[in-house]
């Protein structure tokens, strides 16, 4: 298991209250029960962890899977990371 | 009970300042969201909303006035100015004045008050915050201001209840009136929340466009900012048909519900409540009603929602209806947005005329009724509602009729 897959099992796990064992990669956030208004703050918490601007697009959280949110955790962290200091 | 008509009608919108300058603009589909002009973009995500623009407030306010006014009271007193003097109404006369009230809504209040206050408390480490502080920014300022104004002391306060603030104000003076509790009422809405911080937070729910309003549509990306104030006189027709008045229209009922459920996510079965009670309130058929002035907020939640709860009220007669968000074009005011959205309302009473939804693309197959796409159409219209469903899940709907 990665670090990032890691850290945003902890953090779905925190911020739905569901029991960690139940997050798997292919789980989208509507199998794991998560309701929109925690889906915002699991991103947010995501956002502010890993200090990155996740994407803005039409929230459909609901068909989203939790492989796709580490996915693109890990593509914006290797952008950055390639990123010329200033 | 007393029947209860309007006959004076004021608004600063994106759209003009004036409500027949916002109604004209309505009627021609003009769309008044663009990048914000009121302070620097660079902090934004997005960047756009619907502004108010070319409003001086030295050319309503002595300076000495100003200082106790932050922009959502002094909004609300120019539209209150106009609504007043539209109707012709002498609250000096009879003792008028001394029981009639004042109910105006807001989700924030003194926003832009509360925001200079925090950057120089926490930004600047500027431990002196101005004296007039809280009375600029108390959510009852907008209220006060317009009794203080006009001298009116009747039963007066603020609603708040977010998006919905503007109708539950409306609701409340329109009860008052017909019950006989008030004798006559001045209310509607006002917000100037276009803030760094409100606007942050609001981008930061992920449910705002970046590109424009575009309600019911399949391409709707979500809800854009708006500012503005509207206010109405409210009177019994006893009374203004007694001096003459022009009625602008009769506001016939109000219903209000709460979901009681999630606290952003909307509900059909709580928005279907407050249509069927407005309904209900007002003693109209659902055969009656021409058109919807919807809540219509562009976002992915609201519209299909919104569009089943119409039609679990109406069955049959929803393919009938001409339904819009005018919130394409002067968006979403919060506070003042059932106010603004008044304004339509009367509008489509008075000349037959639907407002148009704006920018509209493609049909989205959950959202199934005739939302007057992108230009406005001629139609009678007897009787029409105007929606309002706030987060939190508080709803308030207004029922009028065309004049009498």
């Amino acid at each position: 298991m990665s670090s990032v897959q890691d850290t945003v099992f902890d953090i779905i796990a925190k911020e739905s209250g569901i029991d960690r064992a139940r997050i798997t990669p292919d789980a989208t956030l509507k199998d794991l029960e998560i309701q929109s208004l925690d889906a915002v703050q699991i991103i947010f918490e995501i956002e502010d962890h890993f200090k990155i601007t996740m994407p803005d697009r039409d929230p459909k959280f609901d068909t989203e899977s939790v492989k796709g949110l580490i996915e693109t955790v890990e593509k914006l962290l290797a952008e950055q990371a390639t990123q010329p200091v200033p | 009970m007393q029947r209860v008509v309007i006959t004076g009608m004021g608004a600063v919108t994106p759209l003009g300042l004036g409500a027949t300058a916002t109604w004209s603009a309505m009627r021609e589909g003009r769309v008044a969201i663009g990048p914000i002009t009121s302070m620097p973009r660079d902090g934004l995500r997005f960047g756009i909303a619907a502004e108010v623009q070319g409003f001086d407030p030295l050319a309503h306010f002595e300076e000495k006035k100003l200082i106790l006014l932050d922009r959502v009271s002094q909004f609300a007193l120019v539209a209150a100015r106009e609504a007043i003097a539209q109707s012709g109404i002498d609250f000096a006369a009879d003792g008028l004045g001394e029981n009639t009230a004042v109910v105006i809504g807001t989700g924030i209040g003194g926003e832009q008050t509360h925001d200079e206050a925090s950057r120089r408390l926490y930004a600047e480490n500027n431990p002196r915050t101005h004296p007039l502080t809280i009375v600029r920014l108390m959510a009852n300022a907008p209220a006060s201001q317009i009794c203080i104004e006009h001298k009116l002391t009747g039963p007066s306060f603020a609603t708040s209840s977010a998006c919905a603030s503007a109708n539950h104000a409306l609701a409340q003076a329109f009860h008052m009136v017909r019950s006989g509790v008030a004798d006559a009422a001045v209310a509607g809405g006002s917000e100037a929340c276009i803030t760094l911080g409100v606007i942050r937070a609001w981008e930061a729910m992920r449910v705002m466009a970046d590109d424009t309003c575009r309600p019911f549509s399949r391409q709707r990306r979500g809800m854009v900012l708006g500012e503005g104030a509207a206010v109405f006189v409210l009177e019994t027709l006893e009374r203004a048909q007694r001096r003459g008045a022009a009625i602008l229209a009769e506001f016939a009922g109000a219903g209000m519900s709460a979901d009681a459920g999630d606290i952003v996510f909307p509900s059909e079965a709580g928005a279907a409540k407050a249509i069927a009670r407005a309904l209900a309130d007002g003693g109209i058929g659902i055969d009656e009603v021409g058109y919807v002035n919807a809540h219509g907020t562009g976002t992915p939640a609201n519209d299909p929602t919104e569009s089943k709860a119409i039609r679990r009220v109406f069955g049959a007669h929803a393919d009938a209806l001409a339904v819009s968000s005018t919130k394409s074009m002067h968006a979403h005011a919060l506070g003042a947005a059932g106010a603004i959205e008044l304004v339509a309302t009367i509008g489509a009473l008075r000349d037959g005329v639907a407002p148009p939804t704006m920018n509209f693309l493609d049909p989205d197959p959950e959202c199934d009724l005739d939302y007057v796409a992108n230009a406005a159409r001629e139609r009678p219209v007897r009787a029409a509602l105007s929606n309002s469903f706030a987060f939190g899940g508080l709803n308030a709907v207004l029922a009028l009729r065309r004049a009498p």
